[in-house]
C-alpha cells in the first residue's frame, strides 16, 4: 500500500528487531489529521513496539516516519515531542515525588509549547480541569488511583500540546464508569482538533470511538480499514478476536 | 522530598538576604578566628549547594568535583603570578570549569545513575594524576599566589555573597522550569524525555551552573590560603566532603546542604583541632555515610520531615505522606 | 619480536590477577545488582592481611590464602546479614543507596586499616620475590608466575563450583535471570549472603596476591577498583570466562602502552581511568545493559 501523501502521520515500512526477535515486520499505515486511529491486536503483537518508534523512544531497524510532512524516525524521543507527537506510558510513569499540577507544567514547560509563567500556569490548569484532576491538583502523584494516574499521563501529554496524540492503554485497569469518562474524554480532544493514536484491549471502546482500525498481529499488519469491516475480517477474528473475546463481552 | 506542593520562596529569600547582611557587617563585632570559622562555612555551603544543583536536584551523583576546584583555584593562580588582579581571574575560572564539566559530561551523560558516578571517579582520579604531574601546575610541590594579592576582608565578602547568592539561585531553580524539568529527570528520565524535556542538555546546563560556582569558590580558596597543591584542592577529604555534605543533609532540598555544610565545617573545625580525630575522619564520614543511607537516605531534612509527620498527621490533607 | 612476547605473557599473567580481582566485583554485581565500592577496602585488608600472618607468623604469603579466604568469605556474609541485607533491593540498574552505603563502608575499612598498620608503605619481601624464570628468551617474575597460577587455579575450582553445586548454580540462575530464578523457589536472601561472601573472598585473595607484587598502603586498591570496573564493562558479568577474557584486554592495552609509547609512568594510571570512561560511554553500561535493554522494548 502507497500510504497517502498529505496525511499527518505516514508509516512506511517500520520494522523494529529485538535481537533475534522481530517486533515488527514492514508496518505501513497512515493517519489523517482529526481522526481517532485504533491499533488492536493480541499481547505481543508489537502495539506499545510501534508507539515506541512513533515517538522515538526506541529506534526502528528500518522503515521511514513522515510527520507532518517531515521524517522523524531516528529522532530522540524529545524531539519528536517537540514536534508535536507525544504519546503515554501504558503502566503510568508519574512523577511521583511532585504534585499533580508539577506533573502536568513539566509538559507546559517543554514538549511543544514551551511555556512558561503565568502562561504555562493557565494552560495547566485548564487541561487539569478538562481532565478532571482539578480537585488533586496539589496532590503528591505517588497518591492518586490507578483510574487518576491514567488521567494524569493523558493530562501531562496533552500539556505539551501536541497535534497527534498516542494513547496506549489508557482504559486498562478502569472500572465500567471510569472508561465511560475516558471515552467521553477522548471524544471531546477528537472534537478540539487533535488526532489521537490509541491502543486499546477494549475493543468495544476502540469501535466505537476509532474512524480506522489497524489490527497488528505478531509484529505483522494483517488489517486496516474501518472499524465494521475490520472486524468482520476473517484473519482478525482468528488471529485476535478468537482469543480476546471475553473483552468485547465485558466491555 | 523535593517540591512540596508550592514552596514559598519569598520568605527564605528575604531570610538569605537578611543572613548576608548580618554576615557582612559580622567583622566589626566578631574576631579574625570567628571569620575564619565563617568562611569555611560559607565555603562548605557554596559547594554543597553548588553540587546539589545537579547531584540533588536531579540526581547525577558526581564524586568528581574536586576537579572543577581545582580548575578555579589553579586558574586564579596562574594569572596572579602573571600578575593579573586576582578577582579579575575569577570569571576566567568559572568559564574554564563550566567548560571542562561540559566536556566531561558530553559523553558521561550518557551513563546512568551508579555508571554515571563511577566514571566521574575516573575522572577526577585522571585529573588528579595529571594535575600532579605536569609542570606548569608546580607539579606536586603546588603553587604560591604572588605577595600583595591578600585581601581577607575583600575575600571574606566575596565568599559572602558568592555563598548567598548560589543559596538564592538555588531557591529559583527549584521553582523554575529548569528545575521542574531537573526533578522530572531524577525521578524518571525516560518519562521525561517523553514529555519533551532534552535530558542531556538540562544536565549539561545544570552541570555547567555547579561546576561554574565551584571553580569561583576554587578561585577564592587560593585567594584566601595563598598557596595551593595538588594536595589541598584535590584533597580526598575535600571532593568526599563536597558530596556527603549534601547528603547528610537532605539530597535535592535547599536547606539539606545547607544544613550539611554548617555540620562537617563544625566537624572539620574540631577534627583538625583534636589530633585524635583528625586521624579519624574517614571512619567518620564512612560511618555517616552509611548510617544515613540505611536509615534515611532523605537526610537530616528526610528525617526532620518524618518527626513532623509523627506528630502531624493527623492535621495533613488525607494523602500526603512522604512519597517513594 | 621478543618483546611483543613479553608483553603478551606479561598481559596473560597479569590478566590472571586482574580476572580474580574483577571477579569478585562481577559475582555480586551478577546477583544483588549492587556496585561494591568497598571491593577496594577488602583488596587492601586482604594485602595486609597476608602482610600481618607473613611478618608475624612466617605464613608464606600463598600458603596465606588457606586462611584469607574462608576468614573474608564469612566476614563478607557477616556484613552481608548485618548490613547489606537492609538496604531496598535494587532494580534492573543499581539504587544509589548501595553504591553509597558501600562506598561509606570502604572508607571505614581504609580507616580501620589506618589505626592498625598506619599509613607507612608496607611490602613483603620472600626469597622468590626477585627471582625470575627465562622461557626462551622472555624472563618471568617468579612472584607473577606463582600468582598466575594462584588465580588460574581458583578460576577453574569457581567454575567447577557455579557449574557442579546447587548453590553456584542459583548464583548463575539469579545473574541471568533474577526473577525468574526467584519464582523458581530460589532463596534470595542465601543466594545473596553466598555471593556477597564469594566476592569478598575474591577481592581479599586478589589482594594477598597482589601484596607479593606491589608495595600498599591502607589507600591501596582504589586504582585496581576502577581497573575492575573496565573489566566487567568489557567482558560482561555473566561469567568467570567473559570476566577472564575482559581482564586480559585490559591488561594488554596496559602493557602496549606501556612498551611501545613514551608515555612516563606517572600517567600510566591515568591511561586506565580515561580508558575506564571511554569504555563505559561507548559500551554504555556494558553487555548486561544491552539485554536489558532488549527486553524493557520487547513488551
Amino acid at each position: 500500500m502507497v500510504p497517502e501523501a498529505g496525511a499527518l502521520l505516514v508509516v512506511s515500512g517500520v520494522s523494529k528487531r529485538f535481537g533475534g526477535l522481530l517486533a515488527l515486520s514492514s508496518v505501513s499505515f497512515s493517519v489523517e489529521a482529526g481522526q481517532i486511529y485504533g491499533v488492536i491486536g493480541p499481547n505481543g503483537a508489537g502495539k506499545t513496539t510501534l508507539f515506541s518508534c512513533l515517538v522515538g523512544a526506541a529506534r526502528p531497524s528500518g522503515g521511514e516516519i513522515l510527520f507532518r510532512g517531515g521524517r522523524i524516525d531516528g529522532l530522540p524521543n524529545w524531539a519528536v515531542v517537540s514536534r508535536g507527537l507525544v504519546r503515554t506510558h501504558q503502566i503510568v510513569r508519574p512523577f511521583r515525588q511532585m504534585t499533580v499540577r508539577e506533573n502536568v507544567s513539566v509538559g507546559a514547560h517543554f514538549g511543544a509549547g514551551r511555556r512558561r509563567g503565568s502562561d504555562a500556569a493557565a494552560r495547566v490548569d485548564a487541561i487539569l480541569e478538562k481532565t478532571g484532576l482539578a480537585a488533586r491538583a496539589n496532590a503528591l502523584a505517588g497518591t492518586l488511583t490507578i483510574g487518576e494516574s491514567k488521567r494524569l499521563e493523558i493530562a501531562r501529554a496533552l500539556a505539551t500540546e501536541p497535534s497527534a496524540l498516542c494513547l496506549d492503554e489508557v482504559m486498562g485497569g478502569l472500572n465500567p464508569s471510569e472508561i465511560q469518562s475516558a471515552m467521553t474524554l477522548i471524544r471531546t480532544l477528537k472534537e478540539s482538533g487533535l488526532t489521537i493514536l490509541m491502543i486499546e484491549h477494549h475493543v468495544h471502546a476502540v469501535v466505537g470511538l476509532s474512524d480506522r482500525i489497524l489490527v497488528l498481529n505478531f509484529g505483522e499488519k494483517i488489517a486496516e480499514g474501518a472499524p465494521a469491516a475490520v472486524m468482520r475480517d476473517p484473519a482478525v477474528v482468528s488471529a485476535y478476536l478468537g482469543e480476546d473475546a471475553p473483552a468485547e463481552a465485558t466491555s | 522530598m523535593i517540591a512540596r506542593p508550592a514552596p514559598r520562596n519569598l520568605p527564605a529569600a528575604a531570610a538569605v538576604v537578611a543572613a548576608l547582611v548580618l554576615l557582612l557587617l559580622a567583622p566589626r563585632w566578631l574576631e579574625r578566628g570567628s571569620l575564619n570559622d565563617l568562611w569555611s562555612i560559607a565555603f562548605a555551603i557554596v559547594l554543597a549547594s553548588a553540587w546539589n544543583i545537579l547531584g540533588g536536584f536531579a540526581g547525577q551523583i558526581s564524586i568528581g568535583y574536586s576537579a572543577f576546584l581545582g580548575i578555579g583555584a589553579y586558574t586564579t593562580a596562574l594569572l596572579s603570578l602573571k600578575g593579573v588582579g586576582p578577582y579579575w581571574t575569577l570569571a576566567l575560572g568559572a568559564l574554564l570549569g563550566a567548560a571542562f564539566s561540559y566536556v566531561v559530561g558530553l559523553p558521561t551523560f550518557r551513563l546512568r545513575g551508579p555508571y554515571f558516578t563511577i566514571a566521574t571517579i575516573g575522572v577526577s582520579e585522571a585529573v588528579r594524576v595529571y594535575a600532579a604531574g605536569v609542570s606548569y601546575t608546580g607539579g606536586s610541590s603546588g603553587l604560591r599566589m604572588p605577595p600583595g594579592t591578600f585581601d581577607f576582608g575583600r575575600d571574606y565578602a566575596a565568599m559572602m555573597v558568592l555563598a548567598a547568592a548560589v543559596v538564592l539561585l538555588s531557591l529559583w531553580i527549584r521553582s523554575s522550569a529548569l528545575g521542574k524539568a531537573l526533578f522530572a529527570i531524577r525521578q524518571d528520565i525516560d518519562a521525561a524525555e517523553a514529555l519533551g524535556i532534552h535530558s542531556t542538555r538540562v544536565k549539561l546546563i545544570a552541570h555547567a551552573v555547579s561546576a561554574a560556582i565551584v571553580a569561583l569558590a576554587g578561585g577564592l580558596f587560593a585567594i584566601n590560603f595563598q598557596y595551593i597543591s595538588p594536595g589541598s584542592v584535590f584533597d580526598f577529604r575535600l571532593s568526599l566532603s563536597i558530596v556527603l555534605m549534601p547528603i547528610v543533609g537532605g539530597i535535592g532540598t535547599v536547606a539539606g546542604p545547607i544544613l550539611g555544610a554548617v555540620i562537617f565545617s563544625y566537624l572539620q573545625i574540631k577534627l583538625l583541632s583534636t589530633p585524635a580525630l583528625r586521624d579519624s575522619y574517614l571512619f567518620l564520614y564512612g560511618g555517616l555515610l552509611m548510617v544515613v543511607m540505611l536509615f534515611e537516605p532523605r537526610g537530616l531534612v528526610g528525617a526532620w520531615q518524618r518527626l513532623q509527620g509523627l506528630f502531624r498527621v493527623p492535621l495533613r490533607r488525607k494523602g500526603v505522606p512522604g512519597g517513594a | 619480536m621478543t618483546k611483543l612476547l613479553g608483553v603478551l605473557v606479561d598481559s596473560l599473567l597479569a590478566g590472571g590477577l586482574y580476572a580474580t580481582m574483577a571477579y569478585g566485583l562481577a559475582v555480586i554485581y551478577g546477583v544483588m545488582r549492587i556496585i561494591n565500592l568497598a571491593h577496594a577496602g577488602f583488596l587492601m585488608l586482604g594485602a595486609y592481611a597476608t602482610f600481618f600472618l607473613f611478618t608475624r607468623f612466617h605464613i608464606d604469603p600463598f600458603l596465606s590464602l588457606v586462611v584469607v579466604l574462608p576468614a573474608f568469605f564469612l566476614i563478607g556474609v557477616a556484613l552481608y546479614l548485618a548490613i547489606v541485607r537492609r538496604l531496598p533491593r535494587s532494580g534492573a540498574t543499581p539504587s544509589m543507596e548501595s553504591l553509597l552505603l558501600l562506598f561509606g563502608l570502604w572508607l571505614v575499612l581504609q580507616n580501620l586499616a589506618y589505626a592498625i598498620w598506619g599509613g607507612d608503605t608496607q611490602s613483603i619481601l620472600t626469597g622468590y620475590t626477585m627471582k625470575s624464570l627465562s622461557f626462551g628468551g622472555v624472563r618471568v617474575g617468579v612472584p607473577l608466575l606463582l600468582v598466575f597460577v594462584a588465580s588460574a587455579a581458583s578460576l577453574v575450582v569457581l567454575t567447577l563450583f557455579l557449574r557442579r553445586t546447587y548453590v553456584g548454580k542459583a548464583i548463575r540462575a539469579v545473574t541471568a535471570n533474577r526473577d525468574a530464578a526467584l519464582i523458581s523457589g530460589v532463596n534470595a536472601d542465601r543466594i545473596s549472603a553466598t555471593a556477597f561472601g564469594l566476592g569478598t573472598a575474591f577481592a581479599a585473595m586478589a589482594g594477598s596476591l597482589m601484596s607479593t607484587l606491589y608495595a600498599f598502603t591502607p589507600d591501596f586498591g582504589r586504582s585496581f577498583l576502577l581497573k575492575a570496573f573496565c573489566i566487567i564493562v568489557l567482558g560482561g558479568m555473566e561469567s568467570a570466562a567473559g570476566v577472564a577474557l575482559g581482564a586480559f584486554v585490559l591488561a594488554l592495552l596496559e602493557n602496549v602502552f606501556g612498551a611501545y609509547t613514551p608515555i612516563p609512568t606517572t600517567f600510566q594510571d591515568a591511561i586506565s581511568f580515561s580508558l575506564l570512561v571511554v569504555v563505559l560511554v561507548l559500551l554504555p553500561q556494558g553487555l548486561p545493559r544491552l539485554f536489558a535493554r532488549r527486553s524493557a522494548h520487547a513488551r
